[in-house]
Formats: structure tokens, sequence, C-alpha cells
């Protein structure tokens, strides 16, 4: 760590500062300084020209793809922040991450980036994995997210994570037995109509299922969860041995 | 030879509508805007993944991974903070440098040493055959840079080390490698005519 941080400006702007906590100072330093935050500025755009200059065609399939699926990626809303100058970041940041839910979104996101990582490892396969990861973390870290826990037998736990702003619900539990390979947990979301089949999950050796992103909600009330033959079913063949109702608006 | 293609390098302004302005439009969910975006940005976002990573699958891969991003997150994008393209690059370099990061955890130090020795990021620039005019001006730039400021610009930027790793390689203090990335940065905005 130096006596000075503004020397790390040039470093800063090119993403060579790794220390978090020093990349943390260095940005307090910047909200106390505008000069300072106008010199990063200027480097930050200089990074970019770096950038720029090496540009090459992309692949040619690469605009459908991406084309295909920005149509399934819902947007985030802006950050509505009041503040506006100095501190204003850490502002930001405090109102991204809700106060009461952080313990348990932090934990949650650990899980959410966790997935995030496997996927990078492996490539198309996994490519919806890792999307559902980023928006796994989106929900968990929005400012409106609501959780609803119901425990079922033997100390399994289902959670949901529901969040407006995002449109999107999460599910998670624990406490879930062991399956044979030939069953799995499948979930359901429940409402008048019936019951519409979801994800297939299966919990880890610790009995937890990572966190998943529920589809379309349409007229569903609660996402129910049953044990089905590998593969899932299209109607549960059996009760849902775990129900947690969806949070009313 | 490929004629050069009309990058917006000061942000699209000569364009109607600049990529701050499309931004915008893209944070509202449109997409054909998305689509100017994109054409506007994919050839430097997986550029500078290419070079960063070296691998054409894992850059298209990252390249992806961005450009999604960039529709995803249009609406955090602050005219006031900078320009779409400085935005935009941001993500990308990060992407790229994280994953470079996240595969070199794994190798140990010495190994990473001599990789990192094998790679001469600045010469790759200064050998490409087909040279656009943005690359005949960094390299012009870059050329006027001390060779220790042209050095640990590039192994930052294009390599994606940190400013210890760079102070290793190049068997020089931390302060110095600090100081040197800064006042050759400052020496690159000034000569790239970079607008404040």
């Amino acid at each position: 760590m130096s006596s000075d941080p503004h020397t790390l400006a040039g470093a800063y702007a090119m993403y060579a500062v790794e220390d978090a906590d020093e990349r943390r100072a260095f940005e307090e330093h910047l909200s106390r300084c505008p000069e300072c935050e106008e010199e990063a500025r200027g480097l930050r755009e200089t990074a970019a020209r770096l950038g720029v200059a090496v540009a090459q065609e992309p692949p040619p399939g690469l605009r459908d793809r991406v084309m295909a699926e920005i149509g399934l990626v819902r947007q985030l809303p802006p950050i509505l922040d009041p503040a506006s100058a100095p501190g204003r970041r850490a502002a930001a940041r405090r109102a991204w991450w809700p106060r009461a839910a952080t313990g348990l979104a932090a934990a949650c996101l650990a899980v959410a980036v966790g997935l995030g990582v496997v996927a990078v490892r492996a490539n198309d396969a996994l490519q919806q994995e890792r999307l559902g990861g980023q928006r796994i973390a989106a929900v968990l870290a929005a400012p409106d997210a609501k959780t609803v826990t119901r425990t079922a037998g033997q100390g399994a736990k289902g959670t949901l994570v529901v969040s407006r702003s995002q449109g999107q619900v999460v599910f998670f539990s624990s406490g879930l037995a062991a399956l044979p390979e030939s069953r799995t947990y499948q979930l359901w979301r429940i409402g008048p109509g019936g019951a519409v089949p979801d994800r297939l999950t299966r919990p880890d050796t610790e009995g937890r299922t990572p966190p998943v992103v529920i589809g379309e909600l349409g007229d569903a009330t609660k996402i129910g969860v049953t044990v089905e033959p590998a593969g899932g079913s299209r109607q549960p063949s059996a009760p849902p041995l775990m129900v947690v109702p969806l949070p009313s608006a | 030879m490929r004629p050069r293609r009309a990058l917006p390098l000061d942000g699209g302004r000569h364009d109607r509508p600049g990529l701050e302005e499309l931004l915008r439009q893209v944070a509202r969910g449109d997409r054909a805007a998305f689509e100017q975006v994109y054409d506007m940005v994919a050839a430097a976002v997986y550029g500078v993944a290419l070079r960063v990573l070296r691998d054409p699958a894992q850059a298209e891969e990252i390249a992806q991974e961005v450009l999604i991003e960039v529709w995803r997150g249009a609406a955090r994008f602050e005219a006031s903070r900078g320009s779409g393209m400085s935005w935009v690059m941001t993500i990308a370099h990060h992407r790229a440098v994280d994953r470079v990061r996240s595969a070199q955890a794994s190798i140990d130090r010495e190994d990473r040493v001599a990789r990192l020795e094998a790679r001469r990021p600045y010469d790759d620039v200064a050998e490409s055959v087909e040279t656009t005019l943005e690359q005949e001006r960094l390299r012009r730039c870059l050329n006027g840079l001390t060779e220790l400021q042209r050095e640990s610009v590039t192994y930052a930027y294009y390599g994606g080390y940190t400013y210890r790793e760079v102070a290793e390689l190049l068997k020089v203090p931390l302060a110095t490698v600090k100081t040197r990335m800064r006042d050759g940065l400052i020496r690159m905005r000034d000569c790239l005519g970079v607008e404040r």
C-alpha cells in the first residue's frame, strides 16, 4: 500500500490493482478529490482507446447468438440514487445491497458466483447455466428482494427469493435427501390451473440444491417440489413434499 | 485488404444517433437500438478479449457475455461519467482479465513468469499486418513512451497483469511501476487526444 494513493491512477484505470482494499482506498480518495476523479476518467477513456485500437472482426455467428440471447435476458432497472456528488458510488452500493437481506443474499450470491465459475470452465453446454448465475445474482441482490421459507419434514427447507424489479423468482433448498440416479427433484409452478413443470434439481452432498431461476410465473401462487423419475415428468406423480407460497403483491 | 472500419472512436459523435443515445434507447428495451450498438462495439469488444485471452474460442465466449451484459445493464450507463465506448470497453476488459486471472491462479509462479516473458503484447501491435488508422496512431503514441512506460502499460492492459506482477517481471520496485503506469497512460492520453 502506498502513502500516496494517487499514484495508483494508471494501474487502476488498467484494472491492474487486484487487492480489493487497495482499490477501495483509491476509490475513496477519488471521491474526496475532484481533480483526481477527473484524471481517473481521462485515463479510463485512454485505456478504452487501447482496447478499441485492437478491434477485430468477430466471428460471424456471434451477432445472431447475441440477438437471440437478449430475448431471454431481463434488463436491469437503473440505480435510483438521489445523492449526486462525492460518496455517490458508495451510496449506490448501499442501495444495491439491501441491508436486512445482506447475509442471506451474500451466502446465496457465493453459490451463484460459484455456479458462474463452474460454467466458465466449460463452454456452450453451460452457457445457459452461467446466464442463470447472473440472473440469480441480480435477483438475490435486488433492493426489493423478499424471501419466503417453508420447512417440510425431516429438516428440509425451501426458500424463494422474489424481486419485483427483476421480475424473477429464485428457488433453493436445503436438507433434501439424496436420490438414486434414476430419480430427480422437480419444481412445479402451482396455480388455480394446476401444476406447470419447472426445473429439475439435485441436492449436493450436503443436501442443498443450488439457486435456480423459476420460469414465467403466470397465475402461479406457489412453488412445489416433488420426486420424479430422472428426466422429469409432465404431471406431478405424487403430492409435493414441499410447497412454498409466492409472496402476494 | 479490408476497408477500415468506421469505429466510433469518440463515442460515435459523428454518427446519428451516438452510442450514448443508443444506450439510453437500449435501456428502454429497444432491440433495434441494440443492433446498432452491437455494430458499433462488437469488433472492439471481441478484439480486446482476443488480445488479452489469445484464444479465439474464449474471446468469443467473453465477447458474447459482454454484449449481453451491455443489453442487460444499459440502464446503469451514466453518460455523465464517461463515454459509452469506455463503459463498454471497461466491462469487456475487466471480463477478459478476470478470465485470464482465474485461469492463471492455478499455474505456479515460476511458470507464470516464464509465460509472461513469452508474451509480448506490444510486439503484436507493432507486427500486426493489417493496420487501421487507430492502430497506427496507437503504435506511434506507444513509441513516444519510454521503454519502461510502454512495457508497464502494455503488460497491464493487454497482458492482464497486475502492477505487482509487472514489477516482478520487469524487476523494478512497485512504486516505480505504479508511477510509470500513470505517467505512461497520461502521455498516451495526450498523444491520442482523448477528450476529457
